[in-house]
C-alpha cells in the first residue's frame, strides 16, 4: 500500500525536493497540489504529473493520508489546523512557527484529531551528524562543554524578505536547523538566548546577519550564527557546522563539504557540486514509514519544531531587550 | 648599532631574538631573565651578555623588550620607561587594567617611545584582510568571524594556567582578535562573551565572545585552548560587497609531514608559511625604524590599553552572564 501524499503550497523553495523525493519513493504516491497562487498549483502539478487542487479544502477532501506543508512561514499555523481538522498526518517545513500562540495551536489541532505532526529538519538524518552524535554519546570526547554552530546562507529572497510574511529575516528562517541539532546532540533544552542582529549586508527592514548565544539546562554554552552572510557569488546556496568541544577532545563537523569544486568556464563562477547522501529523501522516507504506522526514530517531531522555533523567538526578544533572555517554552501551555 | 635589551626570555623573548639578530643595525646588548641558567644559555646562544640584576640591565640598552609573562608587564614596563628608555612590550599591555593606565601615564610624562607588540597587525594575511576592509573592497560590513587556538600552551611554570597571571584565554590568547577588530572596524559598543574559564577545568579553556560594535557590524571570535588537534587560525569577514575567508589549516603553502624516529606508522605534520620575513621581524623593524627616524609607531600605548579594556569586558561578561557595554 502507498503512502498517498499531498504538498500544501509551493511558497517554500524545498517543496521541489520533497516533490522529487516523493516522486522517486517507491512508498509514495504524489496525489497533488494545492497553493493559494492556483496559477503555481497549476505550474507544478503539470512539471511534476500530479494533479493540482483548486483549493486547500478540496486536497484535504481528497484520499490523501498526509500533507506536506511549504508555504510561508506565518502561514503554517492555519494550514496545518485545516489539515489535522480533516485527519491528515502533516510534516510541516520549518520554522514551524513564527510566533508561540501559533505553534501551540498547531500541536493542539494534531493531538485533538489524533494525527501526526512532524517537522523538516532534514540535518538530523545526515550520516555526518549520525555519526558526530553516536561518537558523543559513546563519551569519545569526554564530557561536552561548548558548542559553535553555524547556517549560513545565501539571502533567498522573495517573502523571506518580508517580515510579514516570513516572521522575521535570516534568524527566523536559519536558527532552527541547528538550535535543533544542538537539542538532540545534548539531550538538554535551550533555557537563555541572547542575540544580535543586524541589516548591513541587505539594508532591509529584515535581519540579515544573526549571532545568537545559547545556553544549555546543565551549563553547556554555543553560539550559532544564522545569518545570511554568504555573497552572491557564493559557490554553494551555504553550509550548516557544528563543532563540539569536550574534555577529552574536538569534533567538527562540516555537514555540506561532500562536493567537486567545479570551475565552470560556461556560467563564469565556481560552483561545489554535492555528492553526499540526499538527508531530504531520507526524512520523507521516514515520514511515509511513520504515516504508515511504523517508528519514526529520528524524525523531528511538531514539539521538536516548537522548541527549535521557541529559540528563534527568543533570539528576537533578546535583540529588542537588549540582554540576555529565558527560552518560553511553556509560558501559555 | 641600536643596543636592544630583551627581558624575559621563553618563547616570545626567543622570536624577538631571532628577529634582531637578522637586523644589521640591532645589537642585542643585554638580556635578562628570572632563570639565571635560561638566561646564560640564551645570552651564549646570541653571542649576548647576561644582566644579573634589573638595573644591570637597563644600564646595558637603549630599547627594552618586554617578553615576560603578563602580570610582570607593569613592573617591568614602568621600570624600563623611568629609565628613560623606548620600550616594546608583548600584549596584553598589562594584566589589570589600573596596570595598563599606570603605563600609559608613565609613557605621556616620558614621552617614551612605546609600542604594545600586538604582532598580528604584522602578520600578512591579516594586514591584507585589514587593508581590503580599509579599502571598501568588501563593502560595508556585517559580520566578522575570528578562532584561533589550540591546545593548551604548557610552560615551565605553568603561568597560563594561573588566571590571575594570564588572564586566560581570553586576555592571552583571543587579544590579538580582538584588538584586529578594533582596528579594523573600529570601537566596540557591547560584548556579550560565554568561557571556560572560571569552570576550574585542568587545562581546558574556550571561549565565545560576540561583539557590537559601533559600526553596527557584529563579531564573533572563538578562541580555544582544548583543541588537541594543534594551532589554528582563521576569519571570514562579511561585508555587502562581498566576503574574505582565511584557515590557516586549509591554505597551507608547505605541509611538511615527518615519520618519527624508529616509527614506522605515525609522524607530526607541520604546515608552514614561509615568507622573506616573519611578522616579528617586520613588527620589531618597524619599531625599530621609529626609534631611529622619531615616528610613532603604528599601535599606540593607548592601543594596548583598549585592547586590554576588551578583554576584561569579555571576561566580565563571562563571568557575570551579562552584556558588557563599553
Amino acid at each position: 500500500m502507498k503512502v498517498k501524499v499531498g504538498i500544501m503550497s509551493f511558497a517554500h523553495l524545498h517543496a521541489d525536493s520533497y516533490a522529487h523525493c516523493l516522486l522517486s519513493n517507491p512508498r509514495a504516491e504524489f496525489v497533488g497540489i494545492a497553493d493559494h497562487d492556483l496559477q503555481r498549483a497549476r505550474q507544478k502539478a503539470g512539471q511534476y504529473g500530479v494533479q493540482a487542487f483548486d483549493s486547500y479544502e478540496s486536497l484535504l477532501a481528497s484520499d490523501v493520508q498526509a500533507v506536506i506543508i511549504c508555504s510561508e512561514n506565518v502561514r503554517h499555523a492555519p494550514l496545518a489546523q485545516m489539515a489535522a481538522a480533516a485527519g491528515k498526518h502533516i510534516l510541516c517545513e520549518k520554522p514551524l512557527m513564527t510566533r508561540l500562540e501559533d505553534g501551540q495551536a498547531m500541536l493542539a489541532a494534531a493531538r485533538a484529531a489524533g494525527v501526526q505532526l512532524f517537522t523538516a529538519f532534514p540535518c538530523r538524518f545526515s550520516p555526518a551528524f549520525q555519526q558526530l552524535r553516536a561518537m558523543v554519546q559513546a563519551g569519545e570526547i569526554g564530557d561536552l562543554l561548548a558548542l559553535r554552530g553555524t547556517n549560513r546562507g545565501v539571502n533567498p529572497g522573495g517573502w523571506f524578505n518580508d517580515p510579514e510574511l516570513a516572521g522575521g529575516g535570516a534568524m527566523m528562517d536559519h536558527t532552527v536547523h541547528v538550535a535543533d541539532l544542538m537539542r538532540l546532540l545534548t539531550g538538554q533544552e535551550i533555557t537563555e538566548v541572547y542575540a544580535e542582529t543586524n541589516n548591513l549586508m541587505y539594508h532591509g527592514n529584515f535581519d540579515d546577519t544573526a549571532m545568537l548565544t545559547l545556553t544549555f539546562e546543565r551549563g553547556i554554552f554555543a553560539t550559532l550564527d544564522s545569518s545570511w552572510s554568504r555573497p552572491r557569488t557564493f559557490p554553494t546556496w551555504g553550509d550548516v557546522t557544528l563543532a563540539v568541544y569536550g574534555t577529552r577532545g574536538v569534533i567538527e563537523m562540516d555537514m555540506f563539504a561532500q562536493y567537486l569544486r567545479h570551475y565552470d568556464d560556461r556560467v563564469g563562477r565556481i560552483r561545489q557540486v554535492f555528492w553526499g547522501d540526499n538527508i531530504d529523501a531520507l526524512m520523507i522516507d521516514e515520514f511515509l514509514r511513520a504515516v504508515a504506522g511504523e517508528s519514526a526514530p529520528t524524525l523531528a517531531t511538531g514539539d521538536d519544531g516548537y522548541r527549535a522555533a521557541a529559540v528563534a523567538i527568543a533570539g528576537y526578544e533578546s535583540v529588542r531587550r537588549g540582554e540576555p533572555v529565558p527560552v518560553a517554552y511553556n509560558r501559555e501551555r | 648599532m641600536v643596543r636592544v635589551g630583551i627581558i624575559g626570555l621563553g618563547t616570545m623573548g626567543r622570536q624577538h631574538a631571532e628577529a634582531y639578530r637578522q637586523m644589521d643595525d640591532v645589537q642585542i646588548s643585554a638580556v635578562f631573565d628570572h632563570h639565571p641558567e635560561r638566561a646564560e644559555a640564551f645570552a651564549q646562544e646570541f653571542g649576548t651578555t647576561m644582566a644579573r640584576n634589573i638595573d644591570e640591565f637597563l644600564q646595558g640598552c637603549e630599547i627594552v623588550d618586554i617578553c615576560t609573562p603578563t602580570y610582570r608587564h607593569a613592573e617591568h614596563a614602568l621600570a624600563a620607561i623611568e629609565a628613560g628608555k623606548a620600550v616594546v612590550c608583548e600584549k596584553p599591555l598589562a594584566r589589570t587594567l589600573q596596570e595598563c593606565e599606570r603605563i600609559v601615564d608613565a609613557v605621556r610624562q616620558h614621552n617614551t617611545l612605546f609600542m604594545p607588540a600586538h604582532v598580528l597587525r604584522f602578520f600578512p594575511e591579516y594586514r591584507t584582510a585589514h587593508q581590503m576592509v580599509k579599502a571598501g573592497a568588501l563593502g560595508t560590513i556585517a559580520a566578522v568571524r575570528m578562532r584561533r587556538g589550540g591546545d593548551f600552551p604548557l610552560t615551565k611554570s605553568d603561568w597560563y594556567a594561573a588566571f590571575e597571571k594570564s588572564g586566560g584565554i581570553i586576555m592571552d590568547l583571543i587579544i590579538h582578535d580582538l584588538d584586529w577588530v578594533r582596528w579594523t572596524l573600529g570601537e566596540v559598543e557591547r560584548v556579550y562573551a560565554r568561557s571556560l574559564t572560571f569552570r576550574n577545568l585542568p587545562h581546558l579553556d574556550y571561549t565565545l565572545v560576540t561583539m557590537r560594535l559601533r559600526s553596527g557590524a557584529i563579531a564573533h571570535i572563538e578562541g580555544t585552548w582544548c583543541d588537541p588537534g594543534g594551532f589554528r587560525v582563521s576569519f571570514e569577514i562579511c561585508g555587502d560587497a562581498g566576503m574574505v575567508e582565511y584557515d590557516s589549516a586549509q591554505m597551507v603553502a608547505l605541509r611538511v609531514a615527518r615519520r618519527a624516529e624508529g616509527d614506522q606508522t605515525g609522524g607530526v605534520e607541520v604546515p608552514e608559511s614561509p615568507a622573506v620575513q616573519n611578522p616579528y621581524y617586520l613588527e620589531l623593524r618597524h619599531f625599530i625604524d621609529c626609534y631611529r627616524t622619531g615616528n610613532q609607531p603604528e599601535i599606540s600605548v593607548e592601543d594596548g590599553f583598549e585592547a586590554v579594556r576588551l578583554t576584561l569586558a569579555a571576561i566580565e561578561s563571562a563571568r557575570t552572564g551579562k552584556v558588557v557595554r563599553l
